[in-house]
Protein backbone atom coordinates (compact mmCIF):
# COMPACT_ATOMS: atom_id res chain seq x y z
CA UNK A 1 0.00 0.00 0.00
CA UNK A 2 1.49 3.33 -1.06
CA UNK A 3 1.64 6.51 1.01
CA UNK A 4 -0.70 8.19 -1.50
CA UNK A 5 -3.27 5.47 -0.95
CA UNK A 6 -2.91 5.81 2.81
CA UNK A 7 -3.57 9.54 2.61
CA UNK A 8 -6.46 8.92 0.24
CA UNK A 9 -8.11 6.60 2.80
CA UNK A 10 -7.38 9.04 5.63
CA UNK A 11 -9.11 11.82 3.69
CA UNK A 12 -12.07 9.57 2.99
CA UNK A 13 -12.54 8.47 6.60
CA UNK A 14 -12.01 11.93 8.03
CA UNK A 15 -14.47 13.60 5.69
CA UNK A 16 -17.05 10.82 5.86
CA UNK A 17 -16.91 10.66 9.64
CA UNK A 18 -17.68 14.37 10.06
CA UNK A 19 -20.80 14.11 7.94
CA UNK A 20 -19.62 15.08 4.45
CA UNK A 21 -21.92 13.37 1.92
CA UNK A 22 -20.24 10.04 1.10
CA UNK A 23 -20.25 10.71 -2.66
CA UNK A 24 -18.39 13.99 -2.21
CA UNK A 25 -16.01 12.47 0.35
CA UNK A 26 -15.01 9.81 -2.19
CA UNK A 27 -14.49 12.35 -4.97
CA UNK A 28 -12.28 14.40 -2.61
CA UNK A 29 -10.17 11.42 -1.61
CA UNK A 30 -9.81 10.43 -5.26
CA UNK A 31 -8.55 13.90 -6.16
CA UNK A 32 -6.05 13.70 -3.27
CA UNK A 33 -4.82 10.33 -4.53
CA UNK A 34 -4.58 11.33 -8.19
CA UNK A 35 -2.67 14.50 -7.29
CA UNK A 36 -0.20 12.63 -5.08
CA UNK A 37 0.60 9.91 -7.61
CA UNK A 38 0.86 12.52 -10.36
CA UNK A 39 -2.05 11.27 -12.43
CA UNK A 40 -4.60 13.44 -14.21
CA UNK A 41 -7.20 14.71 -11.70
CA UNK A 42 -9.74 14.74 -14.53
CA UNK A 43 -9.67 10.95 -14.25
CA UNK A 44 -12.00 11.15 -11.25
CA UNK A 45 -14.77 12.74 -13.29
CA UNK A 46 -14.04 10.47 -16.24
CA UNK A 47 -14.45 7.33 -14.11
CA UNK A 48 -17.70 8.54 -12.56
CA UNK A 49 -19.22 9.64 -15.85
CA UNK A 50 -18.31 6.52 -17.82
CA UNK A 51 -19.15 4.28 -14.87
CA UNK A 52 -22.71 5.58 -14.71
CA UNK A 53 -23.14 6.07 -18.46
CA UNK A 54 -21.90 2.61 -19.49
CA UNK A 55 -23.84 0.61 -17.02
CA UNK A 56 -27.10 -0.75 -18.32
CA UNK A 57 -27.87 -2.74 -15.15
CA UNK A 58 -27.87 0.42 -13.04
CA UNK A 59 -30.92 1.70 -14.90
CA UNK A 60 -32.93 -0.73 -12.77
CA UNK A 61 -32.15 1.33 -9.67
CA UNK A 62 -34.27 4.45 -10.40
CA UNK A 63 -37.07 2.32 -11.83
CA UNK A 64 -37.32 0.02 -8.81
CA UNK A 65 -37.33 3.12 -6.62
CA UNK A 66 -40.22 4.59 -8.64
CA UNK A 67 -42.13 1.29 -8.50
CA UNK A 68 -41.81 0.99 -4.73
CA UNK A 69 -42.83 4.60 -4.15
CA UNK A 70 -45.90 4.24 -6.36
CA UNK A 71 -47.00 1.06 -4.58
CA UNK A 72 -46.77 2.79 -1.23
CA UNK A 73 -48.58 5.94 -2.32
CA UNK A 74 -51.36 4.15 -4.16
CA UNK A 75 -53.38 1.82 -1.99
CA UNK A 76 -51.58 -1.31 -3.24
CA UNK A 77 -49.72 -1.93 0.02
CA UNK A 78 -52.86 -1.49 2.08
CA UNK A 79 -54.89 -3.97 0.04
CA UNK A 80 -52.16 -6.54 0.35
CA UNK A 81 -52.14 -6.03 4.07
CA UNK A 82 -55.89 -6.50 4.43
CA UNK A 83 -55.60 -9.75 2.51
CA UNK A 84 -52.82 -10.97 4.80
CA UNK A 85 -54.82 -10.06 7.91
CA UNK A 86 -57.71 -12.14 6.57
CA UNK A 87 -55.56 -15.19 5.96
CA UNK A 88 -52.90 -15.12 8.69
CA UNK A 89 -54.55 -13.02 11.39
CA UNK A 90 -56.27 -16.10 12.84
CA UNK A 91 -53.19 -17.62 14.48
CA UNK A 92 -51.59 -16.80 17.79
CA UNK A 93 -49.38 -13.76 17.43
CA UNK A 94 -51.48 -13.24 14.32
CA UNK A 95 -50.63 -9.69 13.40
CA UNK A 96 -46.96 -10.50 13.89
CA UNK A 97 -47.32 -13.20 11.24
CA UNK A 98 -49.31 -10.85 9.04
CA UNK A 99 -46.44 -8.42 9.33
CA UNK A 100 -43.89 -11.00 8.20
CA UNK A 101 -45.99 -12.53 5.41
CA UNK A 102 -46.95 -9.14 3.99
CA UNK A 103 -43.25 -8.25 3.96
CA UNK A 104 -42.54 -11.48 2.11
CA UNK A 105 -45.15 -10.69 -0.54
CA UNK A 106 -44.19 -7.04 -0.76
CA UNK A 107 -40.55 -8.04 -1.15
CA UNK A 108 -41.56 -9.87 -4.30
CA UNK A 109 -42.70 -6.54 -5.67
CA UNK A 110 -40.22 -4.03 -4.37
CA UNK A 111 -36.48 -4.11 -4.06
CA UNK A 112 -36.02 -1.83 -1.13
CA UNK A 113 -36.18 -2.50 2.60
CA UNK A 114 -36.78 1.13 3.43
CA UNK A 115 -39.79 1.27 1.10
CA UNK A 116 -41.19 -1.79 2.85
CA UNK A 117 -40.77 -0.35 6.34
CA UNK A 118 -42.05 3.09 5.40
CA UNK A 119 -45.06 1.85 3.43
CA UNK A 120 -46.61 -1.37 4.59
CA UNK A 121 -44.74 -1.21 7.89
CA UNK A 122 -46.30 2.02 9.00
CA UNK A 123 -49.83 0.74 8.42
CA UNK A 124 -49.36 -2.55 10.22
CA UNK A 125 -47.67 -0.97 13.21
CA UNK A 126 -50.79 1.15 13.62
CA UNK A 127 -52.96 -2.00 13.48
CA UNK A 128 -50.80 -3.88 15.97
CA UNK A 129 -50.68 -1.14 18.56
CA UNK A 130 -54.28 0.05 18.20
CA UNK A 131 -55.88 -1.75 21.16
CA UNK A 132 -52.66 -2.09 23.09
CA UNK A 133 -52.38 -5.73 22.04
CA UNK A 134 -48.74 -5.41 21.15
CA UNK A 135 -46.30 -2.95 22.63
CA UNK A 136 -45.15 -0.26 20.17
CA UNK A 137 -41.58 -1.48 20.56
CA UNK A 138 -42.53 -5.06 19.63
CA UNK A 139 -44.57 -3.95 16.62
CA UNK A 140 -41.77 -1.69 15.40
CA UNK A 141 -39.08 -4.31 15.96
CA UNK A 142 -40.85 -7.08 14.05
CA UNK A 143 -41.60 -4.64 11.23
CA UNK A 144 -37.98 -3.57 10.97
CA UNK A 145 -36.78 -7.16 11.06
CA UNK A 146 -39.20 -8.36 8.39
CA UNK A 147 -38.43 -5.39 6.15
CA UNK A 148 -34.87 -6.72 5.78
CA UNK A 149 -36.30 -9.50 3.59
CA UNK A 150 -37.38 -6.93 0.98
CA UNK A 151 -34.15 -6.85 -1.02
CA UNK A 152 -33.44 -10.58 -0.59
CA UNK A 153 -36.47 -11.87 -2.46
CA UNK A 154 -36.33 -10.44 -6.00
CA UNK A 155 -36.48 -7.77 -7.24
CA UNK A 156 -33.66 -6.19 -5.32
CA UNK A 157 -31.76 -2.92 -5.60
CA UNK A 158 -28.77 -4.07 -3.48
CA UNK A 159 -28.40 -7.20 -5.64
CA UNK A 160 -28.32 -5.02 -8.76
CA UNK A 161 -25.51 -3.01 -7.19
CA UNK A 162 -23.68 -6.20 -6.17
CA UNK A 163 -24.05 -7.55 -9.72
CA UNK A 164 -22.40 -4.36 -10.95
CA UNK A 165 -19.30 -4.66 -8.75
CA UNK A 166 -18.93 -8.45 -8.99
CA UNK A 167 -19.88 -8.99 -12.62
CA UNK A 168 -22.30 -11.79 -11.74
CA UNK A 169 -25.65 -12.37 -13.44
CA UNK A 170 -28.57 -10.46 -11.94
CA UNK A 171 -30.95 -13.19 -13.08
CA UNK A 172 -29.13 -15.87 -11.07
CA UNK A 173 -28.65 -13.56 -8.09
CA UNK A 174 -32.39 -12.87 -8.02
CA UNK A 175 -33.21 -16.59 -8.13
CA UNK A 176 -30.63 -17.29 -5.45
CA UNK A 177 -32.37 -14.88 -3.06
CA UNK A 178 -35.78 -16.60 -3.05
CA UNK A 179 -35.17 -19.49 -0.63
CA UNK A 180 -32.93 -17.46 1.71
CA UNK A 181 -35.68 -14.84 1.89
CA UNK A 182 -38.27 -17.46 2.75
CA UNK A 183 -35.92 -18.95 5.34
CA UNK A 184 -35.52 -15.55 6.98
CA UNK A 185 -39.31 -15.21 7.09
CA UNK A 186 -39.66 -18.65 8.64
CA UNK A 187 -37.09 -17.85 11.31
CA UNK A 188 -38.85 -14.61 12.19
CA UNK A 189 -42.24 -16.37 12.38
CA UNK A 190 -40.80 -19.02 14.68
CA UNK A 191 -39.47 -16.31 16.94
CA UNK A 192 -42.86 -14.55 16.83
CA UNK A 193 -44.69 -17.76 17.87
CA UNK A 194 -42.23 -18.31 20.70
CA UNK A 195 -42.54 -14.76 22.00
CA UNK A 196 -46.35 -14.73 21.63
CA UNK A 197 -46.65 -17.80 23.84
CA UNK A 198 -44.05 -16.65 26.30
CA UNK A 199 -45.65 -13.27 26.77
CA UNK A 200 -49.22 -14.48 26.37
CA UNK A 201 -50.31 -12.12 23.61
CA UNK A 202 -54.09 -12.27 23.14
CA UNK A 203 -55.24 -13.79 19.85
CA UNK A 204 -56.33 -11.17 17.34
CA UNK A 205 -59.86 -10.68 16.11
CA UNK A 206 -60.48 -13.22 13.38
CA UNK A 207 -61.76 -12.04 10.02
CA UNK A 208 -64.76 -14.25 9.09
CA UNK A 209 -64.02 -16.72 6.31
CA UNK A 210 -66.81 -15.34 4.11
CA UNK A 211 -64.87 -12.07 3.92
CA UNK A 212 -61.90 -13.83 2.39
CA UNK A 213 -63.06 -13.95 -1.26
CA UNK A 214 -63.68 -10.20 -1.27
CA UNK A 215 -60.28 -9.44 0.28
CA UNK A 216 -58.61 -11.77 -2.22
CA UNK A 217 -60.30 -10.15 -5.21
CA UNK A 218 -59.29 -6.75 -3.88
CA UNK A 219 -55.66 -7.74 -3.53
CA UNK A 220 -55.48 -10.04 -6.54
CA UNK A 221 -54.08 -7.57 -9.10
CA UNK A 222 -51.38 -6.61 -6.59
CA UNK A 223 -50.63 -10.26 -5.86
CA UNK A 224 -50.04 -10.76 -9.58
CA UNK A 225 -47.09 -8.38 -9.56
CA UNK A 226 -44.42 -10.85 -8.37
CA UNK A 227 -45.74 -13.40 -10.86
CA UNK A 228 -45.51 -10.93 -13.74
CA UNK A 229 -41.99 -9.92 -12.73
CA UNK A 230 -40.73 -13.49 -12.47
CA UNK A 231 -42.44 -14.50 -15.70
CA UNK A 232 -40.91 -11.48 -17.42
CA UNK A 233 -37.37 -12.19 -16.28
CA UNK A 234 -37.27 -15.97 -16.48
CA UNK A 235 -39.68 -16.37 -19.36
CA UNK A 236 -37.21 -14.37 -21.43
CA UNK A 237 -39.67 -11.56 -22.10
CA UNK A 238 -37.74 -8.82 -20.35
CA UNK A 239 -34.23 -8.38 -18.99
CA UNK A 240 -33.93 -7.89 -15.24
CA UNK A 241 -33.53 -4.18 -15.86
CA UNK A 242 -36.59 -3.97 -18.05
CA UNK A 243 -38.53 -5.87 -15.41
CA UNK A 244 -38.02 -2.84 -13.18
CA UNK A 245 -39.79 -0.69 -15.76
CA UNK A 246 -42.59 -3.24 -16.05
CA UNK A 247 -43.00 -3.23 -12.26
CA UNK A 248 -43.23 0.56 -12.22
CA UNK A 249 -45.66 0.60 -15.16
CA UNK A 250 -47.87 -2.07 -13.60
CA UNK A 251 -47.92 -0.29 -10.24
CA UNK A 252 -48.82 2.94 -12.00
CA UNK A 253 -51.64 1.30 -13.98
CA UNK A 254 -53.06 -0.34 -10.87
CA UNK A 255 -52.96 2.82 -8.77
CA UNK A 256 -54.41 5.14 -11.39
CA UNK A 257 -56.84 3.11 -13.46
CA UNK A 258 -57.76 0.17 -11.27
CA UNK A 259 -57.66 1.40 -7.68
CA UNK A 260 -57.97 5.11 -8.59
CA UNK A 261 -55.91 6.19 -5.63
CA UNK A 262 -53.28 8.35 -7.26
CA UNK A 263 -53.68 11.98 -8.29
CA UNK A 264 -51.45 13.87 -10.68
CA UNK A 265 -49.84 16.07 -8.04
CA UNK A 266 -49.21 13.06 -5.83
CA UNK A 267 -47.51 11.39 -8.77
CA UNK A 268 -45.25 14.41 -9.21
CA UNK A 269 -44.26 14.21 -5.54
CA UNK A 270 -43.51 10.52 -5.89
CA UNK A 271 -41.34 11.12 -8.94
CA UNK A 272 -39.46 13.96 -7.24
CA UNK A 273 -38.89 11.76 -4.19
CA UNK A 274 -37.60 9.06 -6.54
CA UNK A 275 -35.27 11.52 -8.29
CA UNK A 276 -33.79 12.45 -4.93
CA UNK A 277 -33.25 8.82 -3.90
CA UNK A 278 -31.80 7.96 -7.31
CA UNK A 279 -29.49 10.96 -7.29
CA UNK A 280 -28.18 10.34 -3.79
CA UNK A 281 -27.59 6.64 -4.49
CA UNK A 282 -26.23 7.41 -7.97
CA UNK A 283 -23.65 9.81 -6.57
CA UNK A 284 -22.38 7.19 -4.13
CA UNK A 285 -22.29 4.57 -6.88
CA UNK A 286 -20.33 6.96 -9.12
CA UNK A 287 -17.93 7.74 -6.28
CA UNK A 288 -17.47 4.06 -5.50
CA UNK A 289 -16.49 3.43 -9.12
CA UNK A 290 -13.49 5.76 -8.83
CA UNK A 291 -12.59 4.33 -5.46
CA UNK A 292 -12.69 0.82 -6.91
CA UNK A 293 -10.47 2.03 -9.75
CA UNK A 294 -7.94 3.31 -7.21
CA UNK A 295 -8.16 0.19 -5.09
CA UNK A 296 -7.60 -1.92 -8.20
CA UNK A 297 -4.63 0.15 -9.40
CA UNK A 298 -3.10 -0.28 -5.94
CA UNK A 299 -3.64 -4.02 -6.38
CA UNK A 300 -5.36 -4.26 -3.00
CA UNK A 301 -7.76 -7.16 -3.77
CA UNK A 302 -4.87 -9.31 -5.09
CA UNK A 303 -2.69 -8.48 -2.10
CA UNK A 304 -5.58 -9.37 0.19
CA UNK A 305 -6.16 -12.62 -1.69
CA UNK A 306 -2.45 -13.53 -1.46
CA UNK A 307 -2.16 -12.78 2.22
CA UNK A 308 -5.25 -14.88 2.88
CA UNK A 309 -3.75 -17.71 0.85
CA UNK A 310 -0.52 -17.53 2.83
CA UNK A 311 -2.56 -17.67 6.02
CA UNK A 312 -3.95 -20.91 4.64
CA UNK A 313 -7.44 -20.02 5.77
CA UNK A 314 -10.32 -22.38 4.91
CA UNK A 315 -13.19 -21.05 2.78
CA UNK A 316 -15.59 -21.48 5.69
CA UNK A 317 -13.33 -19.57 8.11
CA UNK A 318 -12.98 -16.88 5.47
CA UNK A 319 -16.73 -16.57 5.00
CA UNK A 320 -17.34 -16.47 8.74
CA UNK A 321 -14.71 -13.81 9.34
CA UNK A 322 -15.83 -11.66 6.41
CA UNK A 323 -19.40 -11.88 7.68
CA UNK A 324 -18.37 -10.92 11.16
CA UNK A 325 -16.54 -7.92 9.73
CA UNK A 326 -19.54 -6.94 7.60
CA UNK A 327 -21.85 -7.21 10.61
CA UNK A 328 -19.61 -4.92 12.62
CA UNK A 329 -19.37 -2.46 9.73
CA UNK A 330 -23.14 -2.71 9.29
CA UNK A 331 -23.56 -1.31 12.80
CA UNK A 332 -22.05 1.97 11.67
CA UNK A 333 -22.13 2.12 7.85
CA UNK A 334 -24.81 2.39 5.22
CA UNK A 335 -25.55 -0.77 3.18
CA UNK A 336 -24.92 0.84 -0.23
CA UNK A 337 -21.50 1.99 0.92
CA UNK A 338 -20.58 -1.47 2.21
CA UNK A 339 -21.67 -3.22 -0.99
CA UNK A 340 -19.89 -0.74 -3.23
CA UNK A 341 -16.71 -0.11 -1.29
CA UNK A 342 -15.98 -2.98 1.10
CA UNK A 343 -17.32 -6.06 -0.67
CA UNK A 344 -15.27 -5.63 -3.89
CA UNK A 345 -12.13 -6.00 -1.76
CA UNK A 346 -13.00 -9.61 -1.03
CA UNK A 347 -14.14 -10.81 -4.44
CA UNK A 348 -10.68 -11.81 -5.63
CA UNK A 349 -10.10 -13.75 -2.42
CA UNK A 350 -13.43 -15.52 -2.94
CA UNK A 351 -12.37 -16.60 -6.40
CA UNK A 352 -9.01 -17.83 -5.09
CA UNK A 353 -10.69 -19.82 -2.33
CA UNK A 354 -13.29 -21.30 -4.68
CA UNK A 355 -16.24 -19.55 -3.04
CA UNK A 356 -19.09 -19.05 -5.45
CA UNK A 357 -19.78 -15.37 -6.11
CA UNK A 358 -23.56 -15.77 -6.24
CA UNK A 359 -23.50 -17.54 -2.86
CA UNK A 360 -21.17 -14.89 -1.49
CA UNK A 361 -23.31 -12.10 -2.93
CA UNK A 362 -26.55 -13.32 -1.40
CA UNK A 363 -24.92 -13.81 1.99
CA UNK A 364 -23.21 -10.43 1.82
CA UNK A 365 -26.45 -8.66 0.86
CA UNK A 366 -28.37 -10.41 3.67
CA UNK A 367 -25.61 -9.38 6.02
CA UNK A 368 -25.90 -5.77 4.90
CA UNK A 369 -29.68 -5.91 5.33
CA UNK A 370 -29.24 -7.19 8.88
CA UNK A 371 -26.95 -4.19 9.25
CA UNK A 372 -30.01 -2.03 8.59
CA UNK A 373 -31.45 -3.02 11.96
CA UNK A 374 -28.31 -3.24 14.07
CA UNK A 375 -27.97 -0.33 16.49
CA UNK A 376 -26.62 2.28 16.76
CA UNK A 377 -26.76 3.04 13.02
CA UNK A 378 -29.72 1.17 11.55
CA UNK A 379 -31.59 2.97 8.79
CA UNK A 380 -34.75 0.90 9.27
CA UNK A 381 -34.87 1.77 12.96
CA UNK A 382 -34.62 5.45 12.02
CA UNK A 383 -37.26 5.18 9.30
CA UNK A 384 -39.77 3.55 11.65
CA UNK A 385 -38.91 6.00 14.38
CA UNK A 386 -39.44 8.81 11.88
CA UNK A 387 -42.74 7.58 10.42
CA UNK A 388 -44.41 6.34 13.63
CA UNK A 389 -42.78 8.32 16.41
CA UNK A 390 -42.04 5.16 18.43
CA UNK A 391 -38.94 5.81 20.53
CA UNK A 392 -35.65 4.40 19.25
CA UNK A 393 -34.79 3.00 22.68
CA UNK A 394 -38.07 1.05 22.73
CA UNK A 395 -37.47 -0.40 19.27
CA UNK A 396 -33.90 -1.31 20.09
CA UNK A 397 -34.93 -3.07 23.31
CA UNK A 398 -37.23 -5.37 21.33
CA UNK A 399 -35.05 -5.90 18.27
CA UNK A 400 -32.60 -8.41 19.81
CA UNK A 401 -34.62 -11.67 19.51
CA UNK A 402 -35.43 -10.90 15.88
CA UNK A 403 -31.83 -9.99 15.18
CA UNK A 404 -30.89 -13.34 16.66
CA UNK A 405 -33.39 -15.14 14.40
CA UNK A 406 -31.99 -13.43 11.30
CA UNK A 407 -28.41 -14.22 12.33
CA UNK A 408 -29.37 -17.86 12.74
CA UNK A 409 -30.72 -17.80 9.18
CA UNK A 410 -27.52 -16.18 7.95
CA UNK A 411 -25.39 -18.82 9.65
CA UNK A 412 -27.45 -21.61 8.07
CA UNK A 413 -26.98 -20.03 4.64
CA UNK A 414 -23.22 -19.79 5.14
CA UNK A 415 -22.99 -23.42 6.26
CA UNK A 416 -25.35 -24.83 3.62
CA UNK A 417 -24.68 -23.08 0.27
CA UNK A 418 -27.24 -25.33 -1.42
CA UNK A 419 -30.13 -23.34 0.08
CA UNK A 420 -28.87 -20.41 -1.94
CA UNK A 421 -27.59 -22.19 -5.04
CA UNK A 422 -30.14 -24.96 -5.59
CA UNK A 423 -32.70 -22.82 -7.39
CA UNK A 424 -30.26 -21.05 -9.76
CA UNK A 425 -28.76 -24.46 -10.55
CA UNK A 426 -32.18 -25.67 -11.69
CA UNK A 427 -32.05 -22.83 -14.20
CA UNK A 428 -28.65 -23.80 -15.50
CA UNK A 429 -26.27 -21.97 -13.17
CA UNK A 430 -22.92 -23.67 -12.67
CA UNK A 431 -21.42 -22.67 -9.30
CA UNK A 432 -17.70 -22.20 -8.79
CA UNK A 433 -15.91 -24.92 -6.86
CA UNK B 1 -35.92 37.32 -3.68
CA UNK B 2 -37.25 34.44 -1.58
CA UNK B 3 -40.16 34.03 -4.00
CA UNK B 4 -37.84 33.89 -6.97
CA UNK B 5 -35.79 31.21 -5.22
CA UNK B 6 -38.86 29.13 -4.52
CA UNK B 7 -40.01 29.53 -8.11
CA UNK B 8 -36.61 28.48 -9.44
CA UNK B 9 -36.57 25.50 -7.11
CA UNK B 10 -39.98 24.35 -8.36
CA UNK B 11 -38.81 24.61 -11.98
CA UNK B 12 -35.61 22.70 -11.19
CA UNK B 13 -37.73 19.99 -9.56
CA UNK B 14 -40.04 19.96 -12.59
CA UNK B 15 -37.12 19.33 -14.92
CA UNK B 16 -35.93 16.48 -12.70
CA UNK B 17 -39.41 14.94 -12.65
CA UNK B 18 -39.61 15.24 -16.45
CA UNK B 19 -36.25 13.52 -16.87
CA UNK B 20 -37.21 10.58 -14.69
CA UNK B 21 -40.62 10.30 -16.40
CA UNK B 22 -38.91 10.32 -19.79
CA UNK B 23 -36.51 7.62 -18.63
CA UNK B 24 -39.41 5.48 -17.52
CA UNK B 25 -41.46 6.06 -20.71
CA UNK B 26 -38.49 5.35 -22.97
CA UNK B 27 -38.10 2.00 -21.24
CA UNK B 28 -41.75 1.22 -21.77
CA UNK B 29 -41.43 2.15 -25.47
CA UNK B 30 -38.36 -0.09 -25.76
CA UNK B 31 -40.08 -3.12 -24.25
CA UNK B 32 -43.28 -2.60 -26.24
CA UNK B 33 -41.40 -2.15 -29.51
CA UNK B 34 -39.31 -5.25 -29.00
CA UNK B 35 -41.82 -7.70 -27.57
CA UNK B 36 -45.15 -6.50 -28.85
CA UNK B 37 -44.22 -5.25 -32.30
CA UNK B 38 -41.09 -7.36 -32.64
CA UNK B 39 -39.26 -4.26 -33.81
CA UNK B 40 -36.22 -3.57 -31.62
CA UNK B 41 -35.20 0.08 -31.39
CA UNK B 42 -31.59 1.10 -31.09
CA UNK B 43 -31.93 4.58 -29.71
CA UNK B 44 -34.03 3.84 -26.61
CA UNK B 45 -31.23 2.30 -24.57
CA UNK B 46 -28.91 5.17 -25.30
CA UNK B 47 -31.54 7.74 -24.41
CA UNK B 48 -32.17 5.93 -21.11
CA UNK B 49 -28.49 6.01 -20.23
CA UNK B 50 -28.29 9.72 -21.05
CA UNK B 51 -31.37 10.44 -18.94
CA UNK B 52 -30.01 8.37 -16.06
CA UNK B 53 -26.73 10.31 -16.07
CA UNK B 54 -28.62 13.59 -16.21
CA UNK B 55 -31.12 12.59 -13.50
CA UNK B 56 -28.30 11.73 -11.10
CA UNK B 57 -26.32 14.91 -11.63
CA UNK B 58 -29.24 17.29 -12.17
CA UNK B 59 -30.81 15.87 -9.02
CA UNK B 60 -27.55 16.15 -7.08
CA UNK B 61 -27.02 19.69 -8.35
CA UNK B 62 -30.42 21.25 -7.91
CA UNK B 63 -32.82 19.02 -5.96
CA UNK B 64 -30.91 17.32 -3.16
CA UNK B 65 -30.44 19.12 0.13
CA UNK B 66 -27.19 18.63 2.01
CA UNK B 67 -28.94 16.47 4.62
CA UNK B 68 -30.65 14.35 1.94
CA UNK B 69 -27.37 12.93 0.67
CA UNK B 70 -26.15 9.52 1.82
CA UNK B 71 -24.16 10.58 4.88
CA UNK B 72 -22.69 9.14 8.02
CA UNK B 73 -24.08 11.59 10.56
CA UNK B 74 -23.67 9.72 13.85
CA UNK B 75 -20.81 11.87 15.10
CA UNK B 76 -22.22 14.99 13.47
CA UNK B 77 -25.49 14.68 15.37
CA UNK B 78 -24.09 14.08 18.86
CA UNK B 79 -21.62 16.99 19.03
CA UNK B 80 -22.56 20.47 20.23
CA UNK B 81 -24.05 22.86 17.70
CA UNK B 82 -20.88 24.97 17.65
CA UNK B 83 -18.72 21.95 16.81
CA UNK B 84 -21.31 20.84 14.28
CA UNK B 85 -21.01 24.14 12.45
CA UNK B 86 -17.22 23.79 12.38
CA UNK B 87 -17.50 20.25 10.99
CA UNK B 88 -19.98 21.45 8.38
CA UNK B 89 -17.57 24.23 7.40
CA UNK B 90 -14.73 21.71 6.95
CA UNK B 91 -17.00 19.56 4.75
CA UNK B 92 -18.05 22.53 2.65
CA UNK B 93 -14.48 23.74 2.27
CA UNK B 94 -13.24 20.28 1.27
CA UNK B 95 -15.96 20.00 -1.38
CA UNK B 96 -15.23 23.46 -2.81
CA UNK B 97 -11.46 22.86 -2.97
CA UNK B 98 -11.95 19.41 -4.56
CA UNK B 99 -14.22 20.77 -7.26
CA UNK B 100 -11.99 23.79 -7.96
CA UNK B 101 -8.88 21.60 -8.26
CA UNK B 102 -10.55 19.02 -10.47
CA UNK B 103 -12.57 21.39 -12.65
CA UNK B 104 -9.97 22.51 -15.26
CA UNK B 105 -8.83 18.97 -16.16
CA UNK B 106 -12.40 17.65 -16.10
CA UNK B 107 -13.43 20.48 -18.40
CA UNK B 108 -10.62 19.50 -20.80
CA UNK B 109 -11.75 15.89 -20.75
CA UNK B 110 -15.39 16.75 -21.43
CA UNK B 111 -14.75 19.39 -24.10
CA UNK B 112 -12.31 17.08 -25.90
CA UNK B 113 -15.22 14.68 -26.42
CA UNK B 114 -16.80 17.23 -28.76
CA UNK B 115 -15.26 15.12 -31.53
CA UNK B 116 -16.81 11.87 -30.36
CA UNK B 117 -20.50 11.19 -30.93
CA UNK B 118 -22.80 8.79 -29.15
CA UNK B 119 -23.50 5.46 -30.87
CA UNK B 120 -27.00 5.83 -32.32
CA UNK B 121 -28.32 9.30 -31.52
CA UNK B 122 -25.10 10.92 -32.80
CA UNK B 123 -25.03 13.50 -30.00
CA UNK B 124 -21.51 14.75 -29.19
CA UNK B 125 -20.46 13.11 -25.89
CA UNK B 126 -19.31 16.55 -24.71
CA UNK B 127 -22.94 17.65 -24.49
CA UNK B 128 -24.05 14.50 -22.71
CA UNK B 129 -21.22 14.65 -20.19
CA UNK B 130 -21.46 18.42 -19.64
CA UNK B 131 -23.99 17.80 -16.84
CA UNK B 132 -21.07 16.66 -14.69
CA UNK B 133 -19.46 20.09 -15.15
CA UNK B 134 -22.76 21.67 -14.13
CA UNK B 135 -22.71 19.47 -11.05
CA UNK B 136 -19.17 20.56 -10.17
CA UNK B 137 -20.03 24.26 -10.54
CA UNK B 138 -23.28 23.97 -8.62
CA UNK B 139 -21.48 22.13 -5.81
CA UNK B 140 -19.06 25.04 -5.55
CA UNK B 141 -21.98 27.50 -5.50
CA UNK B 142 -24.12 25.54 -3.02
CA UNK B 143 -21.32 24.90 -0.56
CA UNK B 144 -19.93 28.42 -1.04
CA UNK B 145 -23.31 29.71 -0.02
CA UNK B 146 -23.33 27.17 2.82
CA UNK B 147 -20.03 28.57 4.10
CA UNK B 148 -21.50 32.06 4.03
CA UNK B 149 -24.52 30.87 5.98
CA UNK B 150 -22.29 29.17 8.56
CA UNK B 151 -20.23 32.36 8.84
CA UNK B 152 -23.45 34.27 9.61
CA UNK B 153 -24.30 31.77 12.33
CA UNK B 154 -26.96 29.85 10.40
CA UNK B 155 -27.08 26.15 9.57
CA UNK B 156 -25.40 24.92 6.36
CA UNK B 157 -28.74 24.43 4.64
CA UNK B 158 -32.29 25.21 5.74
CA UNK B 159 -33.58 21.95 7.19
CA UNK B 160 -37.14 22.73 6.12
CA UNK B 161 -36.30 24.22 2.73
CA UNK B 162 -37.82 22.82 -0.42
CA UNK B 163 -34.59 21.65 -1.99
CA UNK B 164 -30.91 22.04 -2.71
CA UNK B 165 -30.79 25.55 -4.04
CA UNK B 166 -33.13 27.23 -1.58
Amino acid sequence: MSLAFGLCLTTLFLLASIGTPIGYAIISCAVVYLTLVGQDVGLAGEQIIYGLYDSFVLLAVPLFIVAANIMNAGSISERLLNFCVGVFGRFKGGLGHVNIVSSLIFSGMSGSAVADAAGIGKVIIKMMTKDGRYSPGYAAAITAASATIGPIIPPSIPMVIYALVSDTSIGYLFLAGIFPGLLMGLMLMTMNVYLSHKRGFIADKVVPLRELPRLTVNAFPALLMPVILMWGIYGGVTTSTEAAAVAAAYALLLSTLFYRSLTFSKLRDILLESVKSSASVGLVIGGALILNYIVASENIPTLLAHSLESLDISPLMFLLSVNLLLLLLGCILDATTIILVIIPLFLQACRALGIDLVHFGVIAVINCMIGLITPPYGILLFVINGTTGIKLSEIIREIWPFLFALLAALLLLILIPDIVLWLPMQFGYVPAT
Amino acid sequence: MKNLQIWLQRRADDVAVLMLSALFLTFVVQITARYVFNYPLGWTLELCLILWLWTVFWGSSFCLRHDEHVRFDMIYLIVSSGTRRKLAAISALAIIVTMLVAFPRTYDFVSFLQIKKSGTLRIPLAYIFSIYLVFMLSSIAIYGRGLLRLWRGQELSDPGAAGGIV
